[in-house]
């Protein structure tokens, strides 16, 4: 909530060392106003963190904050950090490497991985100090991914980021270890007493950095600024949030933490698990809020692991569930105070404060079927749009032409079948694509180019139905978990020549704008739109089984519509 | 044998054409016994049939050129 009346012209005199790291106050801070010991918090971070020369310089930071955000396809904190970065860029490839990896595989980042560092001469510290400038560059990318600021006039143009070619770790960490061996301080601090004051006790991620004080304060001013304070958004709501994208960046140690401060909260562990295993549809079982479930689901939107990058925070659904201006800027940034946390733990292999109700392992890195999930055997080419693409992400802004022409017809399909109003899918179609070139640059290639331009129609008609009065739309059929067929009378034998065309187009139609959202959308993309099973799932971010379950259910009912129309007539049964 | 609401949730991949062969051989034992189910699975054939031959959204020829010259127009203006 906003503190003190603060006009844009005041701002860049609030935050001076924010105007001293970039030579001005970015976007990025001013869209944070409504919140204003937030912006305090993240420039005392960045001053410490990146300003200032510790054992990296601010060079070997600055390299890694561009190169985290090329990773992260943050096209405003390319545009951000390569503001600040030296023409020659200290680039140190073992350095760099690391960070990146913790980036964009942060649950994989082993002792062997710190150990290789340690190898080429850097000590704990320097380690340290890597594993924090990866953490705040990536909570830097959420908040540019969900505040969505204008590009400042101060920076270039941005040219779309090749995401550099990582490779696909093969192992997974045997067991929580610590990577880092620096020495517990005992010496008692401001920061460690508000720790004992908040979770009774100093957390292990905590403690592995007490040796290092001047790192480990502003990273507690961060939480005392963000999670501790009271504000806008409720401390149940935070802590949901925290351990929502802990589950989806597959954080074991982060996400025990905060199932065991809900559960202090009064929110039982069976909650907490539910949010864990991503349930957030079946909100009748859970004692979280359907409007809590919202905020919920789109906050984990904003997860590192790329896992869920084929879906955007809508701030829109939002607003709609009733959210505050600045209780959405607040979840954004409590989004990206959970992603620093989850690299900051991932980095320094904190080992669980309790025992974890669940362990997190490779299983778990293609829940989604979306682009987490590498292709078998995927090469580029595999993906017919791959090399156009590839173009577009180097700035060939017209080869983005032929992109739209393959698809369009498929894009509007999904949004006629969704909205209705064939001028609105028109309209939304172009939205798709815009969205989609905006986009470009945090587009992977691990799944089919078409698969993501499809969840991207998905999510905009989805948002449009939202916007809409009911009374525009068709009455839906009643979403009726005990559904079961009721017309069992044979059809004739050729139901498409009972009718003409146009009065077959206008039953379908019809019949399809009926179902209920869910089924119509599965329904859409597989018997329309023809897209495979394995498809339509990853475009819906469902699991096969859940997206098989859904089709079946939409045409039993689409079924059921068009029975009347087309059961045999003459009772000509033997 | 199985039951009715057993064939109801487990028939999608039948009607896909992709049931394993012991579903499969499950599932057709249920459909020689029961009429009802046959004449389910007959009409819901029927209606996947009738809903992607339909072409009930889909976006005329010409109206492509027109999505293209704007979608390009817009982003063109972005990059400038």
């Amino acid at each position: 909530m906003s503190q003190f009346a603060t006009t844009s012209e005041d701002l860049p005199r609030s935050y001076p060392n924010l105007v001293a790291a970039y030579g001005f106050l970015p976007n990025l801070f001013r869209a944070q106003s409504d919140l204003p010991h937030a912006i305090e918090a993240e420039q005392r971070l960045i001053e410490v963190v990146v300003v200032r020369s510790g054992r990296l310089s601010r060079e070997e930071k600055d390299a890694i904050l561009f190169g985290v955000a090329t990773v992260r396809g943050s096209d405003y904190c390319r545009a951000l950090f390569e503001h600040s970065l030296p023409a020659v860029s200290h680039r140190n490839s073992a350095l760099l490497d690391f960070s990146l990896k913790l980036a964009k595989h942060g649950p994989r980042v082993s002792g062997r991985d710190v150990a290789s560092l340690q190898n080429c001469g850097f000590n704990d510290r320097a380690i340290l100090e890597a594993i924090v400038t990866t953490g705040v560059a990536l909570m830097l990318c959420t908040l540019a991914d969900g505040l969505q600021p204008e590009l400042d006039l101060e920076l270039g143009l941005v040219v779309p980021g090749e995401p550099p070619d990582l490779p696909e770790p093969s192992d997974w960490p045997k067991a929580s270890e610590a990577h880092l061996l620096l020495p517990y301080s005992t010496a008692d601090s401001t920061a460690l007493a508000v720790l004992r004051e908040q979770f009774g006790f100093v957390p292990n991620l905590y403690r592995l950095q007490s040796a290092v004080p001047e790192l480990l304060e502003p990273e507690v001013a961060l939480l005392e600024s963000v999670l501790f304070a009271e504000s806008g958004l409720n401390r149940v709501q935070k802590e949901c949030v925290l351990l929502a994208i802990s589950a989806a960046n597959l954080n074991t140690y982060c996400a025990t933490l905060h199932s065991q401060v809900l559960s202090i909260l009064g929110v039982p562990p069976e909650e907490s698990d539910r949010i864990v295993a991503n349930q957030s549809e079946d909100q009748r079982e859970s004692g979280v809020s359907g409007v809590d479930q919202v905020l919920v689901e789109q906050c984990r939107k904003l997860a590192s692991l790329p896992g869920l990058s084929n879906q955007w925070f809508e701030r829109e659904r939002l607003r709609s569930e009733g959210f505050t201006e600045p209780q959405i800027i607040e979840a954004i940034v409590v989004a990206g105070l959970a992603n620093l946390l989850n690299t900051l733990q991932a980095g320094v292999g904190a080992v669980p404060d309790f025992p974890p109700r669940r362990v997190f392992g490779p299983k778990d890195l293609y829940r989604f079927p979306g682009d987490s999930r590498p292709i078998s055997n995927a090469t580029p080419s595999e993906d017919p749009d791959a090399a156009l693409v590839a173009r577009v992400q180097k700035g060939e802004t017209d080869v983005f032409e032929e992109l739209v022409r393959r698809h369009s017809r498929r894009v509007f399909g999904a949004l006629a079948g969704l909205v209705g109003n064939l001028d609105d899918a028109r309209d939304a179609t172009q939205d798709v694509f815009l969205k989609a070139f905006e986009n470009i640059g945090r587009f992977q290639g691990r799944s089919k180019f078409s698969t993501w331009l499809t969840s991207i129609a998905i999510n905009t008609g989805t948002e449009l139905l939202r916007q809409r009065k009911p009374s525009e739309s068709l009455a839906e059929m009643e979403d009726d978990e005990g559904f079961r067929p009721r017309q069992v009378q044979r059809w004739e034998e050729n139901p498409e020549q009972q009718c003409s065309a146009s009065q077959m187009n206008r039953l379908v139609r019809e019949a399809v704008l009926r179902l209920p959202e869910k089924y119509r959308v599965a329904v859409l993309l597989r018997d329309i739109n023809q897209l495979s099973t394995e498809e339509a799932a990853a475009a819906l971010e469902l699991s096969i089984p859940a997206l098989k379950a859904r089709v079946l259910r939409g045409r039993l009912m689409l079924r059921e519509s068009l029975a009347p129309h087309f059961i045999r007539q003459e009772k000509t049964d033997a | 044998m199985l039951s009715c609401a057993d064939f109801l949730a487990e028939f999608g991949d039948y009607i896909d054409n992709v049931a394993s062969p012991d579903l499969r051989a499950h599932l057709e034992e249920h459909l020689h016994e029961c009429k009802t189910c046959r004449v389910i699975v007959d009409s819901t054939r029927k209606t996947i049939q009738i809903v992607t031959e339909s072409g009930c959204f889909t976006l005329p020829a010409h109206a492509v050129d027109a999505i293209v010259s704007e979608v390009m127009a817009r982003v063109h203006q972005k990059s400038t």
